[in-house]
């Protein structure tokens, strides 16, 4: 118990002061959570001063040309001192999943590692996946080649195809065509027929779909893919 | 048939691009309200809130210093988010008070990822008795003082104290109720 902090915790928000660190009880932490609501429900009292995005553009700039000071600017306080380096650390574990990704400045990013955008083996062959008939624009034309499952499909005229492994867990994908796109039966991830994502449940988007080199010759559509696994190179 | 690297057409088929940003600058831009907002909305005020989103941005941006797609961003962001967040309450209150989800179905910068008091308090308000409700609309979401609460609701300024203490306390467990 500890009614003293709990009031001054109150009134602090209240006023719109930082609030005091104490040590809360079970009931007391509810009362706060249920002030903090009641701040946050306040009618545009959750918008950002202009200022304050004005001054940590110029923090994070500094940081980006590499002439930060981190501890001791105007503004930090002890906490940033403390959690800045736990945060740092955390960010860096949740980070690993897109750190790869390189792409030069001013490029407009596709936001992925471009080294699995598209599936180029090492050896393999063009291998017909479908004739050009059974792939009419607007189709969605499963294949499974043992190497590789995929889907194939006809954009402006010219074919294109997909992986058709969800690229979180590796669950073989679906296409629900009511809806137009490939389904994930293990984690609700969805990817359009493009390959990218368009609804997941994860805290971090998985990868879109790498593409498949893909060409129609002599009536057919094939993809350049590897061997099957029982045949030789 | 051809296997060899040279017959294949080496065109790379381009995957759809959702538009990711060209520099951190565009992240920061694109993604500093809906963080700020967030965070806000789980600590119930501007010092805090504000550093902590800085806190969030000067730890993300280092690391992410090249960019991915807008929904990995986000999502990357939200994730920073919530660790900030967590150490912020141990270290001020030595307990979790709120929390941000990891497990939403919206995406981060939508209204319901960012906060759901709004709904939360007109349901708890919804329940308490007049003059309790009454406090905590003028206090709470209009944010008046304790003196021209009190004139409002026709009471002295020590009842008003008590009150809003007590009208605090039971929306507390209202509210408690819900979760549970």
């Amino acid at each position: 118990m500890n009614a003293r902090g709990l009031r001054r915790y109150v009134d602090d928000l209240l006023r719109g002061r930082r609030p005091k660190p104490f040590r809360p009880d079970d009931f007391e932490a509810a009362q706060i959570r249920t002030a903090i609501d009641l701040q946050a429900a306040r009618l545009g009292s959750d918008a950002p001063r202009e200022e304050f995005l004005t001054d940590l553009r110029q923090r994070l700039a500094a940081q980006a040309s590499g002439t930060s000071q981190p501890v001791g600017k105007p503004g930090a306080t002890r906490r940033h001192v403390i959690v800045g380096t736990s945060a740092a650390a955390a960010a860096a574990v949740a980070a690993v999943s897109i750190d790869r990704t390189v792409i030069g400045g001013g490029q407009v990013a596709d936001g992925y590692d471009n080294g699995s955008g598209e599936l180029t083996p090492n050896t393999g062959r063009w291998t017909r996946v479908a004739a050009s008939a059974e792939v009419p624009e607007g189709v969605m034309h499963p294949f499974d080649l043992g190497s590789v499952v995929g889907f194939v499909r006809r954009v402006d005229g010219k074919p294109e195809a997909v992986s058709g492994v969800c690229t979180h867990q590796g669950c073989r994908l679906w296409f629900d065509a009511p809806d137009d796109r490939l389904r994930c039966p293990c984690h609700s991830t969805s990817f359009s027929p493009a390959g990218q994502v368009l609804t997941h449940q994860l805290p971090i988007a998985p990868k879109p779909l790498p593409t498949l080199m893909v060409r129609e010759q002599g009536g057919a559509i094939e993809v350049f893919v590897p061997p099957r696994p029982n045949e030789p190179a | 048939m051809t296997a060899h690297g040279e017959s294949v057409d080496p065109r790379p088929l381009r995957v759809v691009r959702d538009g990711g940003y060209p520099d951190w600058e565009a992240v920061y831009q694109d993604n500093a309200t809906w963080v700020y907002r967030t965070i806000f909305a789980r600590v119930g005020n501007r010092a805090d809130a504000e550093d902590l989103t800085a806190e969030v941005f000067l730890a993300a941006l280092r690391p992410m210093r090249l960019t991915a797609s807008v929904g990995e961003v986000r999502a990357y962001l939200r994730a920073t988010a919530r660790t900030v967040l967590a150490a912020h309450w141990r270290e001020t209150l030595g307990r979790e008070i709120t929390s941000i989800d990891d497990d939403i179905e919206q995406p981060p910068e939508s209204e319901e990822a960012i906060s759901t008091a709004p709904q939360r308090v007109a349901e708890v308000l919804e329940r308490l008795p007049d003059n309790y409700r009454g406090i905590l609309e003028l206090r709470f979401l209009q944010g008046r003082s304790i003196k021209e609460s009190a004139a409002e609701l026709g009471v002295s300024v020590a009842n008003a104290k008590v009150l809003q203490h007590r009208a605090l306390r039971l929306a507390a467990q209202v509210n408690e109720k819900d979760e549970t």
